[in-house]
């Protein structure tokens, strides 16, 4: 600034005072009335520092575990067990007849043993005496009783009764037997006749709709069972304000132990629902969270590097724990060349389902749009961390422009000459991925467009074949990977099941079928992988990648551990 | 006056039944299945089936729409058995048939899709919550609001009146959402230990062995941030009419009699200049109810405009179906309210 400026300054700035000193205000009150709306100001900002003290210190002694589940829980009655979080939470208050151990092994939980009958239709199971239900008011002198074989008879049953319109009725409802499928031999022995043999059923129970409740108060509550859950788990519920807050407290009484210490270690479990995850990210960083698992694409660069290693900054402030994932994401190609919108497109031609397979570069696309967290899928469908998973055994795509282009070619689309333009479909959670698909198709000459769907209706148009290409992703509902391989199996086709490609393959039918009759894990695992190969060389699907879970929690926190089913296990954990 | 009412009321019906029938059509042709979006990735026909049925979809349309309207109607035909009872909570009025009675009662809303939880109950929990949020932010937005107009007005020209003009342009141009996220980064994060504030969270808190505990301190940024736009906009109304109240002969009259600034500003000048500051808050006060569900999303705010969004995504009809019905019975009321009172104070309308 020059001199002369300064100098102007200066004077302008004394004339000012000068006007004000000539001119006093033109109302003589005009500073009070100020004053008095300051003073009422200053009262509010009071009130605010007042009201902001009232402090919500939790007793230190007791150890609350905080978790958020953002995208909330619609029901804790087991029957609805649909969706991780429900899950979740039914995994803290419910026991079922086994659970899965870290290694996605079924171990004895209720059930201390039992054995399978030599044509693998009749699995008995020999239930532990020392189990209790959670003290209820339905119950006699309100105290919890104990859990008996009867009990698993009304709760499976319940499961499969059309008038509770349990979503997990498919669990049963084509493998157990039609005349007595579940029996009560006395009160310590369970009985389950299966109508064809099914080696994954171990592992199939392990999950929440599997659960044992009590009859005296699902019947009572009926529907609102949903909100006044009693099982034997861990944890026993204590309070749910819906969309806001939820309490679990430490269950004195459960049946397992560490060593000779009772198990929970943790007092209690309070959960919180801020749909807004960033908002939950910051709330973990303000330690009012102890753990946290849903890094979303909005700050995934700001918590991981591109290789998928924690940012400097937040070294040492939490842990932060990766493993796999039995979640495949995959993009979806309808292939029946009966139905019109495939007859019509170039989807029917194997040829141009494996050259979209050969241009896809998937090793930048985890890179840089996952951070790196995800396997890029060079496999089957089914995913690393899947019992019986071998990458050697199954081969799957490689990035290959040029084979893409080759494939084109002998199509009689030389650089996707005369090649008319796909649409592939997706919601907007998935938008970037698949405009990066986009991009890679058009660098060997496949045009596409790419159309954003609200959920509900992307869902409703894949399950009615109403779409030709689109995104889809498979997590798995047990550790079988039978689980994975039921999407291609033609009788599961749409509506009836999930086989929203309308695969369909006699060879793939056969193995699948003979899968069923083989109790022996390794040459089970070899069939699997015979159909994995069989769809992949087919190619109904583009298998982008298998994904991995990121958790991260406090340092003071030990005890957790994460598996591969995402299945969130307290029991164990304890805060320090 | 009487029949004037009714005649409203019957009008208000008409426009509720008009709401049930547009939304009922408009969700039947919406590409998404409910009972669908009520199983998890992995489904079969007979569970679908199921649902389906319990969910009453399996009927076909017309009967959908006779059942719904009949649950919503406060007079419904009926079954005299004990489920039924219990299920609507109906006055009977009379018996038709062996096991049927034409009866009284509230509108039966149906249980949400999605969580099997009755709508009247999801409506019981966050409208309050909503109505707290959207009427604090008012009150809020109006005393700062007409404060900041009176000094500005009166200090015209002044430091004060440029900041708060300043302000108050960064108010109207801040959308909501944007403005929410900051608020809550700023003094729900970064200052939070001099604030005390959390980022999000409802009014409700609970600790695990002291029971249930009010929070009204999750109030504040989500009142301040929902306050913002409508306190911009009160600041600038205030102050322009506040500035020609100011100048009319009538002020120059009652300083001329001697009366005190204070008397001259607050008695005088402030009544009249209030007038258009009244109406634009009256009708901000109808879009905040609506025009929460940003903030309500971004500070974890259970309320009204969350849960109907959340919803919709889900193709739970129900719920949505309950909501705008509330809406628009609200809206109804007011207007018969507001015609009522015109009929009241201009009795020309009443003769028409």
């Amino acid at each position: 600034m020059s001199d002369k400026q300064n100098v102007r300054i200066v004077i302008e700035h004394k004339c000012e005072q000068l006007t004000n000193v000539n001119h006093p205000p033109t109302f003589k009150g005009g500073p009070e009335i100020a004053d008095k709306k300051f003073l009422s100001f200053l009262f509010l900002l009071t009130l605010f520092g007042l009201l902001s003290c009232s402090s919500d210190k939790e007793n230190s002694s007791k150890k609350v575990f905080n978790i958020n589940l953002d995208q909330g829980v619609t029901s804790l009655d087991p029957a609805f067990a649909r969706n991780n979080n429900n899950i979740w939470c039914d995994n803290m208050l419910f026991n079922g007849l086994l659970q899965l151990s870290d290694s996605l092994k079924a171990v004895p939980s209720i059930a201390q043993s039992f054995n399978l009958s030599n044509d693998g239709l009749i699995y008995t199971f020999h239930l532990r005496n020392d189990v209790y239900f959670h003290d209820n008011e339905h119950f006699a002198n309100g105290k919890g009783r104990k859990v008996v074989a009867a009990d698993f008879v009304y709760s499976f049953n319940r499961i499969i009764d059309p008038k509770v319109a349990s979503s997990g009725s498919w669990i049963f409802n084509d493998k157990v037997s039609e005349k007595v499928p579940f029996e009560a031999l006395n009160d310590s022995t369970f009985r389950v006749n299966l109508k064809k043999p099914f080696p994954a059923f171990p592992s199939l129970l392990t999950g929440q709709y599997c659960v044992v409740v009590p009859h005296e108060v699902a019947e009572f509550y009926g529907k609102d069972f949903r909100n006044h859950p009693v099982g034997t788990g861990p944890f026993k519920f204590k309070y749910w304000k819906e969309g806001e807050i939820m309490v679990f407290l430490k269950n004195e009484k459960y049946f397992e132990k560490d060593g000779n210490t009772q198990l929970p270690f943790l007092d209690a479990v309070k959960i919180t629902f801020i749909a807004d995850k960033q908002t939950a990210f910051m709330e973990f960083i303000k330690h009012n969270l102890d753990f946290f698992n849903n890094i979303d694409g909005s700050y995934r660069d700001d918590i991981l590097t591109k290789s998928g290693k924690l940012q400097e900054k937040y070294r040492g402030k939490f842990v932060l724990l990766k493993g796999p994932y039995l979640n495949t994401e995959y993009i979806g190609m309808l292939v029946d060349s009966n139905m019109a919108i495939v007859k019509n497109s170039p989807f029917k031609d194997k040829r141009f389902r494996q050259a979209i397979n050969y241009a896809i570069d998937r090793n930048q696309m985890v890179k840089y749009l996952r951070n790196s967290i995800g396997t890029p899928a060079y496999q089957g469908f089914i995913p690393k961390g899947m019992p019986g998973f071998d990458e050697k055994k199954v081969t799957g795509y490689s990035f290959n422009p040029e084979k893409s282009k080759q494939l084109l070619a002998q199509m009689g689309y030389p650089n996707g000459k005369d090649l008319p333009e796909i649409t592939l479909h997706t919601t907007t959670t998935y938008r970037d991925l698949i405009e990066f698909v986009q991009g890679q198709l058009s660098d060997v000459g496949i045009k596409t467009k790419v159309e954003v769907q609200p959920g509900a209706s992307l869902r409703e148009m894949i399950s009615k074949n109403g779409i030709n290409f689109f995104r889809g992703s498979w997590s798995a509902d047990f550790p079988d990977a039978e689980n994975y391989l039921s999407v291609f199996y033609s009788k599961n086709y749409v509506p009836i099941g999930p086989n929203y490609t309308n695969f369909k393959n006699k060879k793939f039918d056969e193995l699948f079928e003979k899968s069923y009759y083989e109790t022996n894990d390794s040459i089970r695992f070899d069939l699997y992988h015979q159909m994995d190969n069989l769809v992949m060389k087919e190619a109904p699907v583009v298998v982008l990648f298998y994904d991995q879970l990121v958790n991260m929690y406090q340092n003071n926190i030990t005890g957790y551990h994460i598996n591969a089913l995402n299945l969130l296990n307290l029991k164990r954990v304890q805060k320090n | 006056m009487f029949p004037y009412i009714l005649n409203k009321s019957f009008y208000g019906l008409l426009v509720m039944l008009g709401i049930v029938v547009v939304v009922f059509f408009l969700f039947n042709i919406l590409p998404a299945d409910p009972a669908r979006m009520t199983m998890g990735q992995r489904s079969d026909v007979q569970s679908l089936e199921a649902v389906r049925k319990e969910l009453g979809l399996d009927k076909p349309m017309p009967v959908q729409f006779a059942l719904f309207l009949n649950d919503v109607s406060p007079i419904g035909l009926h079954g005299t058995d004990s489920v039924s009872r219990a299920k609507y909570h109906y006055q009977q009025l009379f018996k038709v048939g062996k096991d049927e009675a034409i009866v009284l009662k509230w509108p039966y809303l149906r249980r949400s899709y999605q969580t099997k939880k009755e709508v009247s109950e999801i409506l019981r929990e966050t409208i309050p919550n909503t109505l707290i949020l959207a009427v604090t932010a008012m009150v809020f937005a109006s005393v700062i609001g007409i404060a900041l107009g009176v000094v500005s007005a009166i200090k015209k020209d002044s430091w004060i009146d440029k900041a708060s003009i300043g302000f108050s342009i960064i108010g109207i141009s801040a959308p909501s959402f944007f403005a929410g996220i900051i608020i809550a980064w700023l003094f729900g994060f970064v200052l939070s230990d001099y604030t005390g504030l959390n980022m999000s969270g409802s009014l409700h808190n609970y600790d695990p062995f002291k029971g249930e505990v009010l929070t009204l301190k999750n109030l504040w940024l989500p009142m301040i941030t929902l306050g913002l736009r409508p306190l911009a906009i009160i600041v600038q109304l205030t102050r322009s009419s506040m500035l020609d109240v100011l100048a009319m002969d009538y002020i120059r009259t009652a300083r001329a009699k001697g009366l005190s600034n204070y008397s001259v500003v607050l008695k005088h000048a402030l009544r009249n200049a209030l007038n258009p500051v009244v109406t634009a808050i009256s009708g901000w006060f109808a879009s905040l109810i609506a025009g929460s569900f940003f903030i309500e999303y971004i500070f974890g705010y259970n309320g009204l405009g969350k849960a109907t969004v959340d919803a919709l995504g889900l193709a739970d009809f129900p719920v949505v179906m309950g909501s705008i019905l509330f809406c628009g019975f609200i809206f109804v009321v007011l207007n018969i309210l507001v015609d009522v009172l015109y009929g009241v104070l201009d009795p020309r309308v009443r003769v028409r």
